[in-house]
């Protein structure tokens, strides 16, 4: 049979929320077509008083901090040397691949001149924010692909290439937690200069660190919620274990946010808090559906131990932080009487990056080892062949992953 | 990228008087002129008195607004030039990616748009909401006043200060804060007893002189500190938390693996201890 | 204008009446600010808060056709407040002049007047003669027949409560202006008056000037610099068309057009060469034999000789006004058979619109010169019409930009600007000059072939270079002049040779026996043995007055202010040192300074002459002579008004005859209707309508009205609107400021409504045209039509809405 034949012999026996994907993901593809053969004035709702809407408040400021549980994950486990959290950094690893893949593709919709996006690499501007995210956000993706490349080279038996991988294992991770780090707040830095156009109730000085802090509780959050999900629906093995000791450490993160939140809102803010009725509306619910409902249920042990409540809780912080990168980049840069909301377009090509987010998270969970388990006791020099091992954990349910 | 040499007083710069300005616009078509732009579809007026078109665009990099109103039981018609401010240090040019702004020691802030990758970061930043985009085309670029810099380099005036009967003078900017504020001693009646553009966003390259208040008038309220300075304190910090972040997790991680490094090294000691044992 | 532009800046209160030079003249500007930086008031008086009132100190809004109400009030102002500039009007000014006995005025009426031909008889008016037949004079100004006591009896009528009252002029703001204005009566300041449409169209717009003229001359500002009567003209080139004489009742240079009855060359000049017995009076049209014999020699040259009356009798002979709206009538009755408009668009820029349009299909022909299509080049498809049923043939020529040729424009300075050609026409435009001369080839072709009386054709001296583009400097050097003859001249002191062929080097020169050619004598001077004077750029200004002695050339003879003898006194000082427009210098026994009006010195002097060297008196008429409507401006309501003249019963101009499509009544037509300019559009606005530059500023026909008037009509700002009036209808945006305020008139708020004229049915921005609703009815001397003031009516909505 010839390639094409057998990818669509294997599209046909994917599960039909797969197939779903596939057209949502489609339709962003051909509204990507459309930004690009009618213009952005005409696909978007962006203008002269909105250059930034959905793809870049989405897109960029939002996707990054949610990709963020690679490094978070990365430090934990290799920094922290809390190993036995190491069956969550594989996921991780390839949602933060997937993300910061799909961050790439989103601003080259966005920006006018993507053909030119290698300028960043040629004309140097330091004191620039972007310049330094771009920059990083290209050294981390490489990271990234680095460590992607692991069950890649496991899958296809690639042993040279795996022991050079293994042997800056260590580096790659410390690397990635400084650049995450760096690129992290800097999306923050971005908006310390919109001065007098940043809403006081969420512009301040510290913005850089509350972003950089609220990205490791998205990050936590996200893989909590993934482990979740790729157990319940695809039939991977049950990490609830895990989930409950990341569970543990949500809360310090929190609890740091949470404070670097009432410092800066409260010591360093100039300007009136209370004067938009709608903003403060927003504010509330970040703050207090995103930070300190899950704050609070978090600290509670049984939540911790609970599946759906734990996953509630995760859920909450990520729609917190969703809100948050919304209300900073979008909503609270809104002057009063000035309205942007998404066109079709825009939406579908968002909607369709999401969607092309799980969907080939799903594919390559399915034909690349992501999820198998590694042991401390499994020796980590150079192996013939990848061992599944199923010690503790129940075998693959029936569901999507597992079937050809 | 901005060129920041701190003595800005030799730099050319506006000084428009909008006591003086009579809202004929022939600033607004002398621009349109010399840089070749587009006429903007219009059906009516956009806005109070003749105002149009009804903002700065990709089409319109200078504008008149205009106020028509009651005051105290007075008309007042009065008229204000929106265009680039031409900054001292710019927050379009701190906050370009490719650097595609440069401040030029002559004053005004020009772009480049072989350089620009259409990321919009500098309308996000300027305060002033200058620049613009060419939503119209399929492959944007920004567009703003260019501060007729390719007359400017030839000792010529912008081309708006070249129509104006009145208003604009232009100049050295010393001697434009200077004229400005002899006219506010002169005819301390006339005159707001501020200027605007003087300090605003660190000190711009356009100095207006007005009777009203600025908010009556359409000026935009702008902190005095230049804006990259809000970026810098926090970008400057990159190198140091780069290091620190990764010295602190390679130590950390130094001392957490050392357990295993020497559970290893002891197993390994044990191994070899052990062979040579069995082997007797 | 007496003075010109830069002088502005010289003033120390610049009352802009009738104009809006901020937004109709935007770089003069430059120059009133420059006055008002050195403390000069900028006064505005308008019906409407115009971009030039936003610039003012004070404002005052006056009801469109009531200027003489105004200006007399205050001219009594200043006469009852002293403020009057005693010596200048005793001695320059005609105020001690007496008036014969029989004068009178009553009810509005002055005497002779002819109640069924609507005209006066202006002999009745006359000075009071001695046995001598000169006039008799009070230099004391106190016989009650003397001008003085005869003007401050006519204008005590006009106290500031009852000019308010017909002006509807806030009382504060009528004094404030009168206060700062009137301030200028002292020797040592300087008030110069602004005016343009706002005043000279109405049925009593030659009346209005004198208002303006007669206040200037009693505060003592003809002639100095900052002052003077200054009119904005409406067009870049306009002076230079008045100038050479292209309206109907002129000569070039301001010659009189023959009349039917000056059957020959000796009763035109017996007629129209004013003679005086006063020595020390320059009377300066006594020259007129000289300029016209100039004239007829340079339109027949060697044809014109003293035989033949210097080919006198070819000059078409006038038998009554001829002025624009009566071609219209003409053409309107299919009395015309065919019609040349160069660069003039009948269609939009006169009035009654539509009574023009419908004219031009009763034309056999019809030739345009233009730019663009216009509305008169189009009018036989404009909208609601059937090309099929217009049996008008259309001729449209397209004609080269003023930047596509040379040749000079005049400015309302009188500065005749040299400009060169700074790009070739655009595909087969040419320029006038061409077309003209095509034109007289043409026609002199026909003409030599036979024809009804081919001579005032064919024996025209038309020597303009033998190259297909007439040699524009070869026209220049004619209008200067230049002897026919060798000749020589003693002029004083010294002995001029001249030989044939040599530039007149100015006007005193120009002989009546044909030995000089002059196409406009009052250019003589611009183009001299020396050069075009007309292209010198010299930006010199030696007396920092702003006069610019070298720079380009002016007429007359380059004097930048006329009357410039009256800014000294009679022995020659100046009133205000500090402005010094001429000086007596006594050693040198000349004068410095500008071109004096007049080489002759001092008053004083035995060899002085008074400085009005334009009327046969010498002295500053306060008191006309020969103007149809009267020798004093009189306050008379506007043909349509919605006000009683409280002056007097007499309800309008008695010299002007109502034409029918007019109306009073305010229940059919309750508001009062002006139009006005605009920066961003020119004129009938072919020039304009079609540049998108300009038409995105202003891309609609639209009205202003006030916050009062849109809130009585339901109309919100940019709602589509329609105005009536008893000549037509039509469709506009509404623009709704607090700019328009409505009238006080005898108690009763009425409101106006404002409208731009600039918009037509042809180029790229298109609308209704504002003169479809305007009157056809004009100035009893001038004709021009009473644009300004009209009644009309308003509502929301209509066709287009």
């Amino acid at each position: 049979m010839t390639a094409a034949k057998i990818i669509m012999n294997e599209i046909k026996g994917y599960h039909n929320f797969v197939k779903f994907l596939i057209v949502l993901v489609s339709a962003g593809a051909v509204a990507s077509l459309a930004r690009f053969v009618f213009g952005l004035g005409v696909t978007t709702n962006l203008n002269d008083t909105f250059p930034w809407g959905l793809w870049i408040s989405f897109d960029v400021v939002t996707a990054v901090p949610l990709a963020a549980g690679a490094f978070t994950l990365g430090a934990i486990v290799h920094c922290f040397h809390i190993k036995k959290l190491e069956p969550l950094v594989r996921p991780a690893i390839v949602t933060g691949f997937l993300g910061y893949s799909l961050v790439s593709v989103g601003l080259l919709l966005d920006l006018g001149q993507p053909h030119r996006g290698w300028h960043t690499l040629v004309y140097w501007n330091p004191h620039s924010p972007m310049f330094e995210v771009s920059m990083c956000i290209m050294a981390y993706s490489t990271v990234l692909f680095l460590e992607f490349l692991s069950p890649v080279c496991e899958k296809f038996g690639y042993h040279v290439p795996l022991r050079l991988l293994r042997t800056i294992e260590m580096p790659l991770v410390i690397a990635a937690a400084s650049i995450s780090t760096l690129h992290q707040s800097s999306l923050g830095t971005f908006f310390l200069i919109a001065v007098d156009k940043l809403h006081s109730l969420w512009y301040n000085p510290l913005l850089p660190l509350l972003f950089w802090i609220s990205a490791m509780c998205a990050g936590i959050s996200i893989i909590i919620v993934e482990a979740t999900m790729s157990h319940k629906w695809m039939g991977q093995p049950d990490e609830s274990e895990l989930l409950e000791t990341l569970a543990k450490i949500l809360p310090y993160v929190l609890t740091l946010y949470l404070t670097a939140k009432l410092f800066s809102l409260f010591a360093l803010t100039e300007g009136p808090l209370f004067d938009r009725p709608g903003l403060v509306a927003l504010f509330a619910v970040e703050m207090i559906a995103g930070v300190l409902a899950p704050l609070v249920m978090l600290m509670n042990g049984s939540v911790r131990e609970n599946n759906r409540l734990r996953s509630t809780a995760a859920w909450l912080v990520i729609t917190g932080v969703i809100l948050n990168r919304f209300n900073v980049s979008m909503f609270g840069m809104m002057e009063k009487g000035t309205m942007y909301y998404p066109s079709f377009i825009e939406s579908v090509v968002t909607i369709g990056i999401i969607a092309a987010h799980i969907l080939f998270f799903v594919l390559i969970a399915k034909y690349f080892p992501i999820f198998e388990h590694h042991p401390e006791t499994v020796d980590y020099s150079i192996p013939d062949t990848f061992h599944k091992t199923g010690k503790g954990h129940a075998a693959p349910a029936k569901g999507v992953g597992s079937e050809a | 990228m901005s060129d920041l040499t701190n003595d800005f007083s030799k730099n050319k710069a506006f000084l428009i008087d909008m006591t003086k300005c009579t809202g004929c616009r022939g600033c607004q078509v002398a621009c349109k002129q010399w840089n070749q732009l587009e006429a903007e579809k219009t059906e009516f007026f956009t806005g109070e008195g003749y105002q149009n078109p009804p903002l700065m665009s990709e089409y319109t990099f200078t504008r008149i607004k205009f106020r028509d109103y009651e005051k105290n039981g007075q008309n007042e018609f009065a008229f204000y030039k929106e265009m680039c401010m031409h900054c001292n240090d710019p927050a379009c040019a701190s906050v370009c990616p490719v650097g595609a702004f440069v401040k030029t020691k002559k004053g005004p802030v020009t772009y480049d748009a072989k350089r620009c990758i259409g990321c919009r970061f500098c309308m996000v930043a300027c305060p002033f909401g200058v620049p613009k985009y060419e939503w119209s085309k399929a492959f944007p670029l920004v567009r703003k006043c260019t501060g007729c810099y390719s007359r400017v380099k030839e000792g010529q005036k912008p081309a708006c200060a070249t129509t104006c009967p009145s208003a604009i003078t232009y100049g050295n900017r010393d001697e434009m804060i200077k004229e400005a504020n002899k006219r506010i001693a002169t005819r301390p009646e006339k005159y707001l007893k501020k200027l605007y553009g003087a300090e605003e966003a660190g000190g711009t390259s356009v100095i207006y002189l007005t009777a009203l208040p600025f908010d009556e008038l359409g000026f935009k309220h702008v902190t005095k500190r230049p804006l990259p300075s809000y970026t810098w304190q926090a970008l400057r910090l990159v190198p140091g938390i780069f290091l620190t972040v990764g010295g602190s997790l390679s130590l950390l991680s130094w001392f957490t693996h050392r357990k295993d490094r020497l559970k290893k090294e002891a197993e390994q000691r044990d191994a070899s201890e052990k062979a040579p044992k069995e082997e007797s | 204008m007496t003075n010109h532009w830069i002088d502005l800046k010289n003033s120390d209160a610049i009352l802009a009446i009738g104009c809006n030079p901020a937004e109709n003249h935007p770089i003069s500007f430059k120059w009133i600010e420059a006055a008002m930086d050195n403390g000069g008031k900028l006064l505005a008086v308008d019906p409407r808060f115009t971009r030039t009132a936003s610039k003012a100190d004070h404002y005052a809004q006056i009801r469109p056709g009531t200027d003489i109400a105004y200006l007399g009030g205050m001219i009594n102002y200043a006469l009852q407040n002293n403020l009057t500039h005693k010596e200048y009007v005793a001695e320059y000014t005609n105020a001690s002049f007496i008036v014969n006995d029989k004068f009178e005025f009553e009810e509005g009426i002055f005497c002779a007047f002819d109640d069924q031909e609507k005209t006066y008889d202006p002999k009745a008016w006359a000075y009071e003669v001695d046995a001598a037949g000169v006039a008799r004079r009070d230099k004391s100004l106190q016989d009650p027949r003397c001008v003085y006591q005869q003007m401050k009896k006519h204008f005590s009528r006009y106290s500031v409560d009852m000019v308010c009252s017909v002006t509807g002029t806030n009382k504060d703001d009528y004094l404030a202006v009168a206060k700062a204005f009137c301030a200028t009566g002292r020797p040592d300041k300087a008030g110069t008056i602004l005016y343009a449409m706002g005043i000279t169209q109405s049925t009593h717009g030659t009346q209005n000037v004198r208002a303006v003229a007669m206040l200037q001359m009693l505060l003592g500002n003809i002639g100095i610099a900052g002052g003077g009567v200054n009119a904005l003209r409406g067009e870049s080139n306009v002076q230079g068309s008045t100038d050479y004489g292209l309206l109907f009742h002129i000569l070039p240079g301001y010659l009189k057009s023959p009349e039917y009855d000056n059957v020959d060359l000796k009763a035109y000049l017996d007629k129209w060469t004013p003679k005086t017995k006063d020595p020390k009076s320059a009377n300066w049209w006594g020259n007129t034999p000289k300029y016209t014999v100039s004239l007829l020699k340079a339109w027949y040259g060697d044809n014109a000789t003293p035989e033949n009356s210097f080919c006198y009798d070819y000059l078409p002979k006038r038998s009554g006004n001829y002025s624009f709206v009566k071609l219209m009538e003409k053409m309107g009755r299919g009395e015309l058979q065919g019609l040349v408009c160069m660069g003039q668009n009948p269609a939009v820029g006169g009035p009654d619109s539509l009574a023009t349009r419908d004219a031009l299909g009763k034309l056999d022909w019809l030739v345009t010169v233009d730019l663009w299509e216009t509305e008169t080049s189009i009018f036989w498809k404009r909208p609601g019409v059937n090309p099929k049923e217009i049996k008008t043939e259309v001729f449209m020529l397209p004609a080269a930009s003023s930047v596509e040729k040379e040749g000079s424009i005049s400015n309302s300075g009188r500065w005749a600007q040299w400009r060169y050609k700074a790009a070739e026409p655009v595909g087969e435009a040419k320029s006038d000059l061409w077309i003209i001369d095509k034109f007289f080839q043409g026609v002199r072709k026909a003409y030599q072939k036979g024809g009804v009386f081919p001579e005032p054709v064919t024996k025209l001296a038309w020597n303009y270079g033998n190259h297909e583009e007439p040699d524009v400097h070869l026209v220049a050097k004619e209008i200067n002049g230049y002897f026919t003859k060798d000749t020589t001249i003693v002029d004083k002191d010294k002995t001029l040779e001249f030989k044939k062929g040599d530039q007149v080097p100015m006007f005193k020169y120009l002989q009546d026996d044909g030995s000089t050619v002059s196409g406009c004598w009052i250019y003589c001077g611009s183009y001299t043995k020396d050069g075009n004077q007309m292209a010198r750029r010299d930006a010199a200004d030696p007396t920092g007055l702003g006069m610019f002695p070298k720079w380009s050339w002016c007429w007359p003879v380059n004097r930048r202010i006329i009357y410039n003898r009256a800014s000294v006194n009679p022995d020659g000082i100046p009133y205000n040192a500090k402005r010094a427009v001429i000086a007596w210098d006594l050693v040198e026994k000349k004068w410095k300074g500008d071109v004096p009006d007049g080489p002759w010195p001092p008053l004083n002097d035995k060899e002085g002459k008074h400085p009005f060297i334009m009327v046969p008196e010498g002295h500053g008429r306060l008191y006309a002579l020969d103007l149809k409507d009267g020798p004093f401006p009189e306050h008379y309501e506007p043909i349509e008004s919605p006000a009683k003249n409280l002056f007097s019963r007499t309800q309008t101009n008695p010299a002007v005859k109502i034409p029918a499509n007019m109306t009073s009544d305010t229940n059919k037509y309750p508001f009062i209707g002006t139009t006005y300019r605009m920066t961003e559009h020119w004129q009938a606005g072919a020039m304009t309508r079609s540049l998108p530059w300009l038409v995105e500023l202003v891309p609609t026909m639209f009205v202003e009205i006030s916050e009062t008037l849109a809130r009585t009509k339901g109309v919100n700002n940019g709602d589509q609107v329609r105005i009536t009036t008893e000549r037509g209808s039509i469709e506009a945006k509404a623009l709704v400021t607090s700019r328009l305020k409505p009238f006080n008139v005898q108690g009763k708020m009425v409101e106006q409504v404002g409208l731009p004229w600039h918009f037509g049915y042809a180029g790229l921005a298109t609308g209704d045209s504002g003169n479809v609703l305007t009157p056809s009815v004009g100035c009893a001397n001038t004709s021009i039509p009473e644009f300004k003031a009209f009644l009309c009516n308003i509502e929301k909505g209509g066709k287009r809405a």
